[in-house]
This record gives structure tokens, sequence and C-alpha cells, in this order.
């Protein structure tokens, strides 16, 4: 079974299960519970900023643009009711807190060059 | 203007108001309906001033344009299904004629979709799906949501408890139940037909049950009826329709408008999963209040019998409807699945927030007329003025902020209770109505006049509903 727990979106935007962090993403649409890790080498993509075209994240590590419908792929399952978000864990032992952190992400599209 | 005149380039609220203008939709002088199915007031001058440019919002679920919203979407479903009188068609073959006749017809035919758009497309805001979607995720959330209902207290029941007069607290909520107890199962019937397997068949175990076998005394409208009769409450469909809160309305207009249109199929099948699960726990402690307040004088067979097989039905719904569904028909199916647990739940809160809000204002009027008086209402503003007589039709309606009623003339009844002794207003007295409270007025002199003042800013505002509990909220900490 998977492990449940519940955030308020309204006061939190961050979830560490064990050592994996995940952050809220706005992107258009609904609100997604995405990971916060660059696949390229695992920067922090909660403050990446959005290109231009709002389709990609880029990484403040080393300037990897990642795609919003591939974070949106990866997302934690999660169903909101007004401000309040169930979230379902895969099962495991690890422990779990959430907490509110800057998230650049959500800012708007950069309007300098892309790098 | 004839209905045919009025679908040509008219606008919703045009055509809805040409549909409650029929002679079926004006009510009469009684504070209940007659045993007529046919007939139930739709208000049309209060309608009238109802914005249906503005969809609804899921966080006003008891405004006036909601509740005038509601009831009509409610009589245009109920108009799909069979209504006919207990004591026989002879005498109103007339009405019959009408409710079920070409005309209504045309104008619900051309209204039906564009008002569930008004009345449920707040939901698209107030709830959605992220994540990949499987049947272990489905099956966790479905857990976690039930255990929540099966241990949270039921506010309305908390509210008939706590009430002053609990008696007339215990029938407001039976009335709210009556809205579909007495019609139980029509909008299930709706997903019967088609071909779609054992979840059919695991579907049409539950609608039978609740049809009593083919048993007419066994059905649980009937033994609904026992219920309202150990009240010596009237028992005829919509007896009590003046009383009907917006948001009961709306959750039983939510399964009508889930089973009218197969494209939804996964959300319902999700949603009356949810409903089964927690009708059981909820009737549990229904018969708990009512033996409380009651004793023995109560029929709460009805209440036994859910409180019996909805265990079954919750386990056969989530077992061989819910889960079957999501493991026959793959992870695409999911999301709608989760989507129609999360909204059952969304619009059954409705439905206890209302319930609950309506018990304590109408259990406490001595407190609304001192509000009334401290009440800052708007200065040099033109109040509404109503103008009454015994023999006009008597309907209610809620409004959409705080307003003040002052009698300027004649004396009144305020009635806010199915059965409860109605509020009488001589001339001077004044009355705070928080907005969204049902409320109507019935004169008690050859004439009377009553003011409506706005009161400003809102006290008790529809769209002030309490922030959503959290569960299992892991503990905090920065970092």
């Amino acid at each position: 079974m998977a492990r449940v727990i519940v955030i308020d979106l309204s006061r939190h935007n961050t979830v560490y299960v064990g050592h994996d962090r995940y952050f809220v993403l706005h992107a258009g649409g609904p609100p997604l519970l995405v990971r916060d890790h660059c696949p390229h080498r695992g920067g922090p993509l909660s403050l990446a900023r959005p290109t231009p075209d709002g389709r990609r994240l880029s990484c403040p590590w080393h300037g990897t643009k990642v795609g919003v419908s591939a974070v949106r792929r990866g997302c934690l399952p999660m169903v909101r009711s007004g401000d309040e978000a169930v979230v379902l864990l895969p099962d495991g032992t690890e422990p779990v807190s959430v907490l509110r952190k800057e998230v650049l992400a959500n800012l708007p599209a950069e309007t300098g060059p892309a790098c | 203007m004839t209905p045919a005149e009025v679908r040509i380039g008219a606008s919703l609220g045009e055509r809805l108001l040409a549909f409650a203008r029929g002679p079926l939709f004006r009510g009469d002088a009684q504070v209940l309906h007659a045993p007529n199915p046919y007939r139930r007031a739709l208000a049309p001058d209060a309608l009238a001033a109802s914005d249906f440019t503005r969809p609804l919002t899921a966080g006003a679920p008891s405004a006036h344009r909601a509740l005038a919203a509601h009831r009509l979407l409610g009589t245009f479903y109920e108009a799909e299904t069979v209504l006919l009188p207990e004591q026989g068609l002879a005498p109103l073959h007339g009405d019959f004629d009408l409710f079920y006749g070409a005309d209504l017809r045309a104008l619900r035919e051309n209204s039906v979709s564009e008002l569930e758009r008004f009345a449920f497309d707040c939901l698209a805001d107030a709830v959605d799906v992220s994540g990949a979607g499987t049947t272990d995720v489905l099956e966790s959330y479905f857990r976690h949501v039930v255990a929540e209902a099966a241990t949270g207290p039921s506010p309305a029941l908390a509210a008939v408890e706590a009430a002053r007069d609990r008696r007339t607290a215990a029938d407001l909520y039976v009335v709210q139940l009556a809205l579909d107890g007495l019609t139980e199962a029509s909008a299930m019937s709706r997903n019967l037909g088609g071909a779609y397997g054992p979840e059919q068949s695991a579907l049409f175990k539950i609608f039978i049950d609740e049809f009593g076998y083919g048993v007419h005394d066994a059905k649980h409208t009937t033994i609904f009826a026992k219920l309202l009769r150990s009240r010596a409450m009237a028992t005829h469909v919509h007896a009590y329709w003046n009383f009907y809160l917006a948001g009961p309305l709306a959750t039983n207009n939510y399964y009508y408008y889930l089973s009218r249109d197969h494209a939804k199929f996964f959300r319902y099948a999700g949603a009356v999963t949810y409903a089964e699960a927690v009708f059981a726990p909820g009737f549990v402690e229904m018969v708990k209040v009512f033996r409380g307040i009651f004793g023995d004088t109560v029929d709460l067979h009805y209440c036994d019998e859910h409180a019996h097989i909805d265990e079954h039905h919750g386990r056969i719904t989530r077992d061989q409807v819910l889960l079957a569904l999501a493991d026959r028909h793959g992870p695409r199916v999911v999301p709608e699945l989760l989507r129609g647990v999360a909204e059952a739940r969304l619009v059954g809160g409705w439905f206890e927030e209302d319930t609950a809000a309506q018990i304590r204002w109408s259990d406490d009027l001595a407190r609304y007329r001192d509000l009334a008086s401290n009440a800052r209402t708007g200065r040099g503003a033109e109040p509404d003025r109503i103008v009454l007589s015994p023999d006009a039709p008597f309907t209610t309606r809620t409004r959409d902020t705080d307003v003040v009623l002052e009698m300027a003339a004649g004396e009144a009844d305020l009635v806010a209770t199915p059965t409860g002794p109605p509020e009488r207003l001589a001339r001077g007295d004044v009355l705070l109505v928080p907005a969204g409270r049902l409320h109507g007025l019935r004169a008690v002199t050859p004439e009377a006049t009553c003011l409506v003042h706005p009161v400003s800013p809102s006290l008790e505002a529809p769209d002030s509903r309490p922030a959503t509990a959290t569960a299992d909220r892991p503990a905090e900490q920065d970092g």
C-alpha cells in the first residue's frame, strides 16, 4: 500500500522523503509534486527558472534545460481539494517532513536570453 | 413569450426564467407542497435577480444563485424519471402533461448542459489529480479518505445534538435526506444499462438492494417514509421542497450530473464507492443521535438497514467496482476514479456544512434579533421592499450577503425550519439573516411589508467556509 500524507498547500511547498526532496510546481494546470532533482547532476530544480517559453526549467547548476512535461511525468500521485493535498508515497519507512522553501521555478519566466 | 420564442437567441438566464414561470413552479400559499410531484416552487421572482453568467464557485455552495440553480437542475433531472402520485393521477393529468410535455422538455434539453456547466464547472478548479495512477495509489487514497470520514464528526449531526430544540433540528436533518430518500437510486439507475462486465453486475446487486429485491415494502424509499411517518411528517415526494438547502440539493444533483453523461462513468464509480463506504458509519451515528432525542418513538429501520447493508455495499463497490475497474481498464482511468472519490468527498462536505449552519442559525433566532440591532446596514442605500399577503405564494430563498429584515408594516412569520414554530415578526422587529441561510416569510395580517437591508461587511458569507481539516500531517521541520 502507498503511504499517505496530507499537506496544506497554503503553508507548505516542499516534501522530504528520507533524502529525496520534492517541491510543488505550478506550471500551468494543476499543482504538481515533482522531484527536486535535475536529471543531469542532481541540481535543485526548485531553484531553476522557467525558460521564456515556459516549457522548460533552466537548472541553476549547469544551465541544463529540463522539459516541464518530463518533470510532470515523474510527479508523485497527489489529489488536491482546495488547499489540501493528499499525497500518495511509495511504500517505505523513510521519515517524511514538509516545509516551505523558496521555489524560483514558480516565478515568471526569465526575460533575458536563455543560457 | 412562448417557450419556443424564448429558445431563439435567449440567454441561459432567460430560458431558466421562462421555465420557472410555468404554472407548475409558482408555488402556493402553503408552506408544505401538496401530494403532487410535478409542482415545486422555483421562486421566479427571486430567480429573475440571479446572475447566471458567472459560474458558481465551490466556496459558496449555499449562495442564492446556487440554491436557484440546483432547484432547477434537480427538477430537470427528475423530469427524466417517472414520478406518479401515490393517490393516483386522476386529478393531476393536466400537471402530468405539462411536466413531461414538449414545451418544458425543449427548455430543459436546451438548458441542462449549460446549467450543469454553471453549477459544476467549479469542481474542476476545486479538485485535481496528478501523478501516475495505479490501483495501489487508488486504494490507498480511498482507504485514507474513508477512514477520515469514519472517525471524523458529522457537522450536521453534531449541530442536531447541540441544538436547543433538538427535535426540530433532527427533523430539518431528515428533510435533507428526504430529497434523495424518497427517490433513492434514481441516478444510479442510469448507469445500469450497457455492457461492462462483472462491474456492471456488482453495481446491479446494490441497485436491487435499494429497490428491496422487487418487494415494495422492503424498498428503501418505503422504509424512509416510515421514518417520516414516525415523526408525523409528510411522506410524499417533495412535500418539504421549500426546505431543501442548496448544499444537499447540489450533493443530490451531483450524482445525476455524473450519471447523465457516460463519459463521466469512471468519476461516477469513484463517487458512488465513496458514498457507499461512508454511509454505513454515518447511519450508525444518526441512529445514536436520534435514539438519544426521540427514544423508541422514532422508526429508524431505514438507518439500521443502511448501517447494515452499506457495509456490504461499501465492500462491493470498493472491491468489485472501483478497484476492479482500475485493474481491468488500466492506469488511464485511475485519475478519473480518484477524481470521483475526491469530488464526492467535497460535495458531501457541502451537505454537512450547509445543514449544520442552517440548524445553528434557525435554533438561535433570538440572538439574531440582537445581532440585527447592532448590524451595520448600508446608509442611504434603498432597501428592498417585500409586500406580503396571506394568500401570496410561499417560497423560501437565501441571500448572497448578510441582510437585516425589518418589518415596516403588519406582521409576518419567518419560517426557517420544516417543523419548528415560526418566528413572528411584528412592526419594527428586526432579524439578521446571514448569507446562505434559507428562510421564507408568510404574512399573518392582511398586508405586511418587510424591508431588506444589506449588511456590510458580511458576517457569515457563504464563501467563508472553514479550512479543510488535514489528517495524517507529518511533523513539520525547517531545513
